[in-house]
């Protein structure tokens, strides 16, 4: 469809590392759908990499992982990539999806103000649990699955087409899933202890804007 | 009697902390990853991620309570 999507992935700490893992397969499934996804990872999530891929490429999308602030969405090493005041205006006409704490808080209603079209992300801090196990591999971390399946589930839903109003949707009855199997199953006490946080982020996830945008 | 309430809080609190199983690690964003122990002295200190900590566990167990976990949350069944 050749739809442009562009993500944002740094990876300078335990957390950004392993969403910015967990974010490559959503990547992987964009590129199947035949959309161009420009990849700020690692050193180029800097604020002048995303505004000069923005004025150049126009993405649809905007993919934020990373640390956030009420006002703000960090890239590589915790620099800001925007914020309230300085650049929300590259947000404008885009739907973005933010898994980042707390940004929906302040930049989120800022930039639909300014003509975003939609922002999904989070009110408050971003909770997850990992495996200590699996810090070498973080991509097969059953725990950290839990949590980042359903919060990527935002973007698998626009990819496949769905409003975002719908993704927001699909990504909360995605984690009340995952509650609901925890609750219900012998689960282990990973597990257990994962629910509350778990109901934590779905509580904290909001689609500000327009409900019907599509990418 | 605000603060009689608040110990037995952080009581509950760390009694359900103890349940963490050792090598699990909770990411609380830019706040930081901790283990069990860490997430347990932050309450005992009363500090903002021990405040945060315990805002997580009450919010669970006040929708335990009212039984929003169980209710249908949407109808339709977007993908």
């Amino acid at each position: 469809m050749n739809r442009r999507i562009l993500v944002t992935r740094p990876s300078s700490d335990r957390t950004t590392k392993y969403i910015s893992v967990w974010a490559k397969k959503v990547i992987d499934l964009a590129n199947t759908k035949g959309d161009i996804v420009l990849d700020l990872e690692n050193q180029r999530a800097t604020q002048q990499e995303l505004e000069s891929m923005v004025k150049k490429h126009n993405p649809s999308l905007v993919f934020f992982n990373g640390h956030g602030t009420n006002d703000c969405v960090k890239g590589q090493n915790g620099q800001v990539l925007v914020q309230t005041g300085v650049n929300e205006d590259i947000l404008s006409g885009r739907v973005i999806y933010a898994l980042s704490c707390s940004s929906a808080f302040g930049l989120g209603p800022r930039s639909i103000q300014i003509g975003a079209a939609a922002y999904i992300g989070y009110k408050e801090v971003f909770f997850f649990l990992y495996d200590e196990s699996s810090r070498t591999r973080p991509h097969l971390d059953k725990t950290v699955e839990l949590f980042l399946g359903p919060s990527n589930q935002v973007v698998v839903s626009l990819v496949k087409g769905h409003t975002a109003g719908e993704a927001h949707e699909s990504s909360k009855q995605a984690f009340v899933r995952n509650i609901r199997k925890l609750l219900s199953s012998e689960a282990s006490a990973t597990e257990s202890a994962a629910v509350k946080y778990l109901f934590w982020d779905m509580r904290a996830q909001v689609c500000l804007g327009q409900p019907s945008s599509t990418i | 009697m605000e603060t009689e309430l608040e110990e037995e809080t952080k009581e509950l609190v760390i009694a359900r902390l103890n349940t963490l199983p050792e090598g699990t690690g909770v990411s609380m964003g830019s706040m930081g990853d901790f283990n069990k122990e860490e997430l347990i002295s932050h309450v005992q200190a009363g500090d903002e991620i021990g405040r945060k900590i315990m805002e997580v566990e009450m919010s669970f167990l006040r929708a335990l309570k009212d039984g929003i976990l169980y209710e249908s949350p949407h109808p339709s069944n977007p993908s």
